[in-house]
């Protein structure tokens, strides 16, 4: 069969939602189970009872037609907490992966069309880089009073840099190309042609990087609270409830398994969701499949 | 060549002259500092000033900083505010412990990893494929304290396999040294496993897709040998690019697993001392990580002349 | 004066070779030096041993270390009555204003000198300028005289019947004696070196900073003829090695005891007691029978805890057993405590607890807190967030006091940051405080005068700077008082009179049981001090 046969035989691919769910598995099973527990998040008041009240005289009590989680050492419902919870795990993961990108977005374009600002900025992201990110945002955080915001900032701080640097090669690879120049000899203004060219070449990248800056923002927000310099308690966050109960895990393990299970599952749908857009982005690999 | 490196040695020291200048201004910047702990609790305000005054907390910062910076380029990184032991013991002390977790994670990390990618590009678009890259994933969305917690309870506890905590050096013993770090090196050493599985698949498929792949296959060298040998070669790049990030990654993730299973290392050296605003351990801890990470940066560009000869400085 | 090593090639030659050194000797001494097992006795404390000079700071860990290696002029026993230690006789002249000390024969340094009048002199000196009770005791001191190397002389402007207690009191810092050389050191710096006369010697080459404290047993120790008892009594050790490990996660220590890698640990947590209580292979003992009291201090100096209605609002509002429910569990070991010095201490009294009936009273604790014309500005309340009792009761009070409609701001941090935080005297909303949770040891909090928390001196208190006038004037009749019968009496009149100025808020009163490895006997119960001699490993 010649090469054109067999093109010609290929059947085309379908459209539909079907299809597409079929073609990317993984992308649509993370969107799911984000969109469950986001909405879960939102309707929490609905859903859920106090989060916060404290009633020690019903603490540890395994679950229960009253207590769908049973209650932690200060009798507060697990459930809600929870459910509540979700509401601060995701912010921090949102606001960190959107503070990280956009500040690294400004920074990196300004780095790729000057070079002054380019030495400047990429010595100051290498140092930054440099520092553990963990132990910077402990010192952040430990040396500042604890709030969610302090913390938002001390995850997203480590993040930039890298964001930048992605940012940059996008930028110099871009400009390098031929229909640059020509738009340039033309005479189109630089803002066009960043949001006609630059643009929309960074976004693909940046969408599939700020995945996993959202889901390791949920996992270091939990460690900066097993180390004392997280979140504050008295908000409930899947991290600092996992940090404060540990000692339960073989007296009363309800306490730690649902804020542990809905870490574990949003850092998983996040990452799928993450894999499943670079498949799609990727152009290489999109064609493969 | 000689010029690369030159430039990048160079270019190492503005590096970690800025690493010095963000953590001074950090730590200095920020409200409280050691002298009310240092000072105890039935100290007057007049004593907590006394102890300020005496560790030069109320000088202007750039007197403070430039009086660090003299030290530290002196190669004097100072001396404990709290105990008095010069920030270089300390650090001499406890990097044993650090570098064997590092070690023996990354040994173990690597070799799971490489195999788990190389059988999953190898068997693309299988159910095998899909369970290792979904079980690689499992292994980082779990918090690291919460696997060690797990091991711990499942063997050393129950099982009494393993010893809890703790850290035996290599002066006293093969065996007891492993022993000990074998847990901790699995808790966080998982996470990696995922990172390097996937960026592994990922460069094996690229390669196993040229052209010169499938020209080996068809004239029939034997898959095994092939597969390793070339495949691995050339996928070097940027499986190394990943191992160099997942070794910047480890300084941070040895914090948690040090505290988890009391290794004495200094990842627990520098969060105590946080906590009791040691500044001279900060500071000192946080440079000599950063100028490790990159040296390291530094050997990982230089090892992709070697697996690439495409690439040259 | 700062107190760095000066910066020179030197410097860097030292730290370099010592750093090499260091290196290439990774870890311990051979299998040969190290005494064996069963003479060794591996202890996880409550915290990190962070100072090495106990008197100093007034960290608990810093006196555990001070009781190894010093030794003091009196120590309670397990009565909690005050007995000779390094003294062999005293008594006081007839007007009581002249007391004369003689020390035992034998008494030793570690590095071979005698212990003389002079080094306790010095010692003493040093340590009432850094300790309360000791400053409070000064103020009556005319003199403290050497009569001969074996003998001093304490002379005072007028009786002073605390005076031997405080001298063997447990509430830090101890008077511990050490060399004249470093009891001359300034009382605001720490000390250098580690000499001490005592039972144990510090093991400096062993210990690591952070990591492990090594004790060696003093072979030159002259223990007294009376078996130990507390504090008192002859120091024997019995073991040839004693090693504090810091190990800060309680899980993993809590595996280490169970497993056998160490062998006692002083502060398992008490949910967990359970876990532990069916192993045959460990025992549980309280070895602080008055155990420890729950303590919320509240900011005299701003609103709206510069008015007593709002203070007695505290009072009403809060539920001891909440805080002791949810950090301790089990009722076994905690009660709620009503004496403002402690319960099942001589001074623990029940004047003025009227209160206590009512308490928990939302009602109550709102009309109070109206009174006291609080117009719901924010009420800073500080939360250490590493610390479980700490971060606990924070949430707890914050909740309690939104109930009656209070606006309250938690500002969380870890123990540092409230340490620091603490000491600010300025307005909350300028980086001050409105309210701190810690705790007290229950045996320091029965003395009025041991307790620095007790003070009522206004700007010159302990943290909260309260005030009254009548309270001190108490305290002072209650140092010089003779009797038991009399400071009892006394007792009961400072607390009828605290409960109506309110200088604090009690949270519920624990004991903690220490977890130990069956084979490990002879510890010594006495309170603020966890002392490791009398104790062996069959």
């Amino acid at each position: 069969m010649t090469v054109a046969a067999a093109e010609l035989a290929r059947v085309p691919p379908r459209s539909g939602l079907w299809h597409f769910v079929r073609r990317n598995p993984t992308l649509v099973g993370g969107l799911v189970v984000l969109a469950l527990i986001a909405l879960a998040a939102l309707i929490a008041p609905l859903i859920a009872g106090d989060p916060i009240a404290a009633k020690p005289v019903n603490r540890l009590r395994p679950p229960s037609q009253i207590n769908w989680l049973g209650t932690d050492q200060l009798g507060r419902d697990v459930w809600a907490r929870t459910v509540y919870g979700a509401r601060i795990s995701l912010l921090v993961g949102l606001s960190v992966a959107t503070i990280a990108m956009s500040i690294g977005l400004l920074i990196g374009l300004l780095a790729g069309f000057s070079r002054t600002v380019e030495s400047v900025v990429m010595r100051l992201m290498d140092g930054l880089m440099a520092i553990p990110a963990i132990l910077l945002a402990i010192a952040f955080v430990s040396l500042s009073k604890a709030s969610v915001s302090i913390v938002v900032a001390a995850i997203a701080l480590p993040e930039i840099p890298r964001v930048v640097r992605l940012v940059r090669s996008v930028v110099l690879t871009v400009r390098e190309q031929p229909f640059i120049e020509a738009a340039v000899a033309s005479g189109t203004r630089l803002p066009k042609i960043l949001r006609r060219h630059i643009l929309p070449a960074t976004v693909p990248p940046l969408i599939v990087q700020a995945t996993y800056v959202a889901a390791s923002a949920i996992l270091i927000e939990a460690a900066l609270s097993f180390l004392g310099a997280g979140t504050p308690p008295e908000v409930p966050t899947w991290g600092n409830m996992i940090a404060s109960s540990r000692v339960y895990l073989g007296l009363a393990p309800w306490t730690i398994f649902g804020p542990g299970i809905a870490l574990a599952l949003v850092v998983l749908a996040v990452n799928l969701v993450g894999d499943g857009l670079r498949d799609r982005l990727d152009p290489r690999i999109a064609r493969r499949m | 060549m000689g010029a690369f490196i030159i430039r990048r040695l160079l270019s190492t020291l503005l590096v970690m002259g800025l690493v010095g200048v963000f953590i001074f201004l950090l730590l200095h910047l920020s409200p409280g500092d050691p002298a009310a702990i240092i000072a105890g609790d039935n100290a007057t305000p007049a004593q907590i000033e006394a102890i300020r005054t005496s560790l030069g907390l109320n000088d202007p910062l750039h007197v403070q900083f430039g009086r660090w910076a003299m030290r530290v380029l002196s190669g004097d990184l100072g001396i404990s505010i709290f105990s008095n032991v010069p920030v270089a013991t300390l650090i001499a002390q406890r990097v044993w412990p650090t570098l064997s977790l590092a070690f023996t994670t990354i040994v173990l990390a690597v070799t799971l990893a490489l195999a788990a990618g190389v059988l999953a590009a190898w068997k693309a678009g299988s159910l095998a494929d899909r369970l290792v890259m979904i079980l690689s994933v499992v292994g980082f969305s779990v918090p690291v304290f919460v696997v060690g917690y797990l091991l711990i309870y499942v063997f050393a506890i129950s099982l009494r396999w393993l010893p809890v905590q703790g850290y035996s050096p290599l002066a006293e013993g093969f065996w007891p040294w492993a022993s000990h770090l074998i847990l901790p090196s699995t808790a966080l050493g998982l996470a990696y496993v995922a990172l390097i599985a996937r960026i592994t698949r990922t460069a094996m498929l690229d390669v196993l897709a040229e052209d010169y792949m499938r020209t080996a296959r068809a004239k029939g060298v034997a898959t095994g040998p092939m597969l390793f040998k070339h495949a691995l070669k050339s996928a070097g790049v940027p499986i190394v690019t990943v191992v160099g990030i997942g070794i910047a990654l480890l300084i941070g993730g040895v914090v948690i697993t040090e505290t988890v299973f009391n290794l004495p290392g200094i990842g627990r050296l520098v969060v105590d001392a946080i906590s009791k605003r040691d500044y001279p351990i900060i500071q000192g801890v946080i440079l000599l990580f950063s100028g490790v990470y990159v040296i390291i940066n530094l050997l990982v560009d230089l090892s992709y002349t070697l697996l690439d000869p495409r690439i040259r400085y | 004066m700062t107190r760095r090593a000066t910066t020179s090639r030197r410097s860097f030659l030292k730290t370099g070779l010592a750093a090499s050194a260091a290196v290439a000797a990774p870890g311990r001494l051979t299998a040969q030096s190290a005494p064996g097992a069963t003479k060794t006795i591996r202890a996880v404390m409550h915290g990190d041993l962070t100072v090495l000079d106990p008197i100093w700071t007034t960290a608990n860990m810093s006196a555990y270390h001070g009781a190894m290696l010093y030794d003091t002029l009196f120590g309670i026993d397990a009565n909690l009555d005050t007995k000779p230690q390094m003294v062999s006789k005293w008594g006081a002249s007839d007007d009581k204003k002249t007391w004369t000390f003689e020390l035992r024969d034998g008494l030793k340094f570690s590095d071979g000198s005698a212990v003389t009048s002079d080094d306790v002199i010095a010692s003493l000196r040093r340590w009432a300028a850094r300790d309360g009770a000791g400053q409070h005791m000064m103020q009556r001191v005319a003199d403290i005289a050497k009569k001969d190397d074996k003998t001093f002389q304490f002379v005072l402007k007028e009786p002073y019947g605390y005076l031997v207690d405080a001298l063997g009191k447990t509430s830090t810092p101890l008077c511990y004696i050490m060399r004249k050389k470093e009891a001359e050191t300034n009382p605001m710096e720490k000390i250098t070196a580690y000499v001490g006369s005592g039972p144990f010697l510090f093991n400096e080459a062993e210990t690591r900073q952070g990591v492990r404290y090594v004790y060696d047993r003093n072979p030159n120790y002259l223990p007294r003829s009376e078996p130990a008892s507390g504090l008192a009594g002859g120091k024997v050790a019995k073991v040839d090695r004693v090693i504090f490990e810091n190990m800060a996660d309680s899980q993993t220590a809590l595996a280490a005891l169970q497993a056998g890698e160490i062998d006692f640990y002083e502060t398992p947590p008490i949910d967990l007691i359970g876990q532990l209580e069916g192993d045959s292979n460990l025992t549980l003992e309280v070895l602080n029978k008055t155990g420890n009291i729950g303590w919320l201090r509240m900011n005299f100096l701003h609103p709206p805890f510069n008015n007593v209605d709002a203070r007695r609002a505290m009072l009403y509002l809060l539920d001891q057993e909440d805080f002791m429910k949810a950090t301790f569990g089990n009722p076994k070991f905690y009660k709620k405590c009503p004496s403002n010095f402690g319960c099942g201490v001589p001074m623990e009294n029940d004047a003025n607890t009227g209160w206590f009936k009512e308490a928990p009273s939302q009602a109550k604790a709102k009309e109070y807190l109206q009174k006291s014309g609080y117009k719901g500005e924010p009420i800073v309340l500080m939360q250490a967030t590493n610390i479980d009792f700490m971060r606990n009761a924070a949430d707890l009070v914050a909740g309690a006091l939104r109930s009656i409609g209070a606006n309250v701001q938690v500002a969380s941090s870890d123990w540092g940051g409230v340490v620091n935080r603490r000491a600010v005297k300025a307005p909350p909303e300028q980086g001050g405080w409105n309210l701190f949770i810690t705790w007290a040891d229950g045996n320091a909090v029965s003395n009025p005068i041991a307790l620095a928390g007790h003070a009522a001196t206004g700007e010159k208190a302990w943290f909260g700077w309260p005030s009254d006038g009548k309270n001190e004037e108490l305290r002072d009749k209650w140092a010089v008082a003779g009797s038991l019968q009399e400071k009892q009496q006394i007792a009961r009149e400072l607390q009828e009179n605290a409960w109506n100025f309110v200088p604090h808020v009690w949270l519920g009163q624990w004991v903690a049981p220490t977890a130990r490895r069956k084979n490990l006997t002879g510890m010594l119960a006495v309170p603020g001090v966890v002392p490791f001699w009398n104790a062996q490993k069959a």
